[in-house]
């Protein structure tokens, strides 16, 4: 796993299928048509209902810190230190995994505003770019 | 409902800790079951099923054991669930003896680990947490910050629970650790994941350990008596996918699996007189014991720090010192539980014994998935 970059403008197709749109940036998830919970990534039934049927959805690209961490050891390939975070998007009432940039981890407050950017996220067996997704502080100058 | 009851006949673990590469997953297997063997004073010949729960053995590692074991031709399942792996075996043994299917049965949990896995486990590489960067350590440091920040719990609070265990694991001959640690040495540990250090961590181990199971039929054959410590119920749930923006620590897959475990085992939380938590990390223990229903929500950390669950304290947890002290091969780790209830209950734990220990609980969660709060729980209820 690649640590995130921050160039500007990461170029290549997503990571992963269905993950998500480039222009504009966008979280593709799945949303509810019976009680309206939002899913990332997409899942094909509810998890909050059970019942209901679930459409793609796009997700707000607002979110904010709900925990964090430095990670300073990981497995051999992985570049450390880097800031991993419990984000939420509260617009969409989902949580999710992702690394937060811009910032030095001393920085790094709860409940923090911060923005989803892409980022490069390694190169494909084919050469192909790949782009991932990371969120960076609001108003905040890269270190 | 209710099954029969599973009496652990005989206990063994060969001490969990690093070994060489040329001591394999097998020979520890054949330490911890021979030990286990030993202890119930059965031979191989009593042994109607082999169940062997490990993750990184490779295909068929139960067979591969049977077969230098001498329990070839039996009946032998391998099982998977992560960090509940060995005690997922334990509870299918424990089945197919409430069946009826055997009388006998032998449960080995092992993992042979150091020579497998570098710098932290990470859940599955396809899992999307773990391809934006999620290891262990760092899920775990996120449920400290968040629980340190609603409930006014010290950083201090949650080290005492490495201070806790270590203490006890000096009283463990099968720990892979057998020092205590200063609170100023967790706090000033090598930071892993802020805001936990290295001895907030449990360790990447070596290990085996193994229980003979029987039932009074089982027992009667062996000219064991009718006594001795039974598995009264595992429960065993996996977790739910997480939606909304609710508790980080609110543990619902714990409250499940202690339900389970009440409803199988027909006792309750207020029964249980010692429990060996699933410490993969310090917080875990206090969560997850909250989650359980074991200790007031919020409170866990400064229980720890009050010695409430130490030895000696209302309700002692890892008396064997957790897995932060005796040691972390997943796969052995259930296993490795059952024998220290096993011994608690027999009153032969020594120096960490429980004073008065009648039952017990372990508790396992293993693995995390991508968007549930936990892969496989594992509780299993023990009495005297």
């Amino acid at each position: 796993m690649p640590s995130a970059d921050t160039s500007p403008t990461p170029r290549g197709r997503p990571f992963r299928e269905g993950l998500l749109a480039l222009d504009p940036p966008r979280l593709l998830g799945s949303r509810c048509t019976d009680c309206g919970a939002a899913a990332f990534p997409a899942r094909t039934f509810c998890p909050a209902c059970r019942t209901g049927v679930v459409a793609p959805a796009e997700l707000s690209t607002s979110g904010r810190v709900h925990s964090f961490t430095v990670v300073r050891q990981a497995p051999p390939g992985t570049e450390v230190p880097y800031t991993l975070a419990w984000v939420d998007l509260p617009a969409d009432e989902v949580r999710l995994m992702a690394q937060v940039v811009g910032i030095a981890p001393e920085g790094v407050e709860l409940d923090m505003p911060v923005d989803l950017e892409l980022t490069g996220f390694g190169t494909a067996e084919d050469g192909t770019g790949l782009v991932g997704f990371c969120f960076r502080a609001v108003g905040q100058v890269a270190p | 409902m209710s099954l029969a009851p599973a009496h652990v006949a005989g206990a063994g673990m060969v001490r969990f800790g690093k070994y060489p590469a040329d001591v394999t997953l097998e020979a520890m297997a054949l330490g911890a079951a021979r030990e286990a063997l030993s202890d119930a004073g059965a031979d191989l010949a009593a042994v109607e099923g082999l169940y062997v729960g490990h993750v990184f053995g490779g295909p068929v590692a139960g067979q591969r054991i049977a077969a230098q074991l001498g329990l070839d031709g039996r009946p032998v399942s391998n099982h998977e669930n992560y960090c509940a792996s060995g005690a997922t075996a334990i509870r299918e043994a424990w089945v197919a003896l409430a069946a009826g299917l055997h009388d006998v049965a032998l449960v080995i949990g092992v993992e042979k680990m150091t020579d497998r896995v570098a710098g932290g486990v990470r859940p599955d590489p396809g899992d999307l947490d773990a391809a934006v960067g999620y290891v262990m350590a760092a899920g775990h440091a996120m449920s400290a910050r968040r629980y340190m920040a609603e409930h006014g719990a010290t950083r201090e609070q949650i080290a005492a629970v490495a201070v806790k265990n270590h203490a006890h694991s000096v009283h463990n001959p099968w720990a892979q650790y057998q020092k205590p640690v200063t609170l100023e040495q967790v706090l000033g540990a090598r930071p892993i994941a802020e805001p936990l250090g290295l001895l907030d961590c449990s360790p990447i181990s070596d290990g085996a350990a193994a229980v003979l199971l029987c039932t009074p039929a089982g027992l009667r054959r062996l000219g064991l008596g009718t006594g001795g410590p039974r598995v009264l119920g595992v429960g065993q749930i996996s977790g739910s996918v997480q939606t909304g923006l609710g508790d980080l620590n609110a543990e619902d897959v714990s409250r499940r699996a202690g339900e389970e475990a009440w409803r199988l085992s027909g006792v309750g939380p207020a029964d249980i007189d010692l429990v060996e938590m699933h410490d993969c990390f310090t917080i875990a223990e206090i969560v997850r014991m909250e989650g359980l229903g074991l200790v007031p929500r919020g409170r866990g950390a400064a229980w720890a720090a009050e010695g409430v669950t130490a030895l000696g304290g209302r309700l002692p947890v890892n008396p064997s010192g957790g897995l932060l002290s005796r040691g972390h091969p997943v796969g052995a780790t259930g296993a490795a539980q059952v024998c220290e209830l096993t011994w608690q209950l027999r009153g032969t734990a020594g120096g960490r014994q429980v004073e008065g220990a009648r039952t017990g609980l372990a508790y396992c969660k293993g693995g995390t998935v991508n968007g549930t709060d936990g892969g496989s729980v594992t509780t299993v209820v023990m009495t005297a």
